[in-house]
């Protein structure tokens, strides 16, 4: 604890969670379907594709207020990838703020990142076919 | 091997993922290949090799938070302009 009276460790220990406070607040307090200054998909307004992150603002939005089938509407593959994500992002921050070196096993398989990533390409093509089945995994409008 | 390090140089996949999940920005994906080189590398015992690509990693991850900050900021002041320029529109 001694640690956290030297500044520069207090900082890099605080500020990440000031930021994570923050954003947590900001899409808690505001729907992304009813305010106009969330930050639209640059891809999504360019060329009007759905990528595999179109939706993440809203169903983050429907998840603070534990509305999970409205978030598992918007954007499935970020509502499954949020448990993994929350672990890793802790790790992430341990590192960061006290210096140490834990490692998320499953990020250093080589087989983890094709699946995982695959899983993604694919499902970035098939929401964007607007049919019967896919039209599903396309975000509300 | 001599001077085996213990565990592999970060290759920050955390941060490809999120950039997947949240914006899609195709330095992500050069994130995400890097990544994944450290773990190729790392595995062939070439620790160095692994090294250089976790920092490559960090460099493309750290750039595509850059290019989405300006992106926000720009697009911020884009709303602004507009809500200003709109508000003389009426008068």
């Amino acid at each position: 604890m001694v640690h956290l009276l030297n500044s520069k460790t207090f900082l890099k220990a605080i500020l990440p969670l000031l930021l994570l406070g923050v954003l947590f607040f900001v899409y808690y307090v505001f729907n992304p379907s009813q305010s106009s200054f969330f930050l639209p998909c640059p891809l999504k307004y360019t060329t009007d594709l759905y990528c595999a992150g179109c939706g993440s603002q809203r169903a983050i939005h429907h998840l603070m207020h534990f509305e999970i089938f409205a978030a598992f509407r918007y954007n499935p593959i970020l509502i499954l990838s949020i448990p993994l994500l929350i672990y890793a992002l802790i790790v992430e921050y341990l590192n960061f703020a006290f210096g140490t070196k834990h490692r998320v096993k499953l990020f250093y398989s080589n087989v983890f990142i094709v699946v995982y990533f695959g899983i993604a390409i694919v499902y970035s093509v098939l929401r964007n076919i607007p049919e019967e089945p896919f039209k599903y995994l396309a975000p509300l409008n | 091997m001599e001077n085996q390090p213990s565990t592999p140089p970060d290759n920050n996949l955390v941060w490809a993922i999120l950039c997947t999940v949240l914006c899609c920005l195709p330095l992500g994906i050069v994130a995400i290949i890097k990544s994944s080189n450290v773990n190729t590398y790392w595995a062939q015992g070439n620790y160095e090799a692994a090294q250089k690509a976790a920092d490559d990693a960090k460099k493309y991850s750290i750039w595509g938070a850059a290019i989405a900050l300006i992106g926000i900021v720009l697009y911020v002041l884009f709303v602004i302009i507009l809500g200003v320029g709109g508000a003389f529109a009426e008068f």
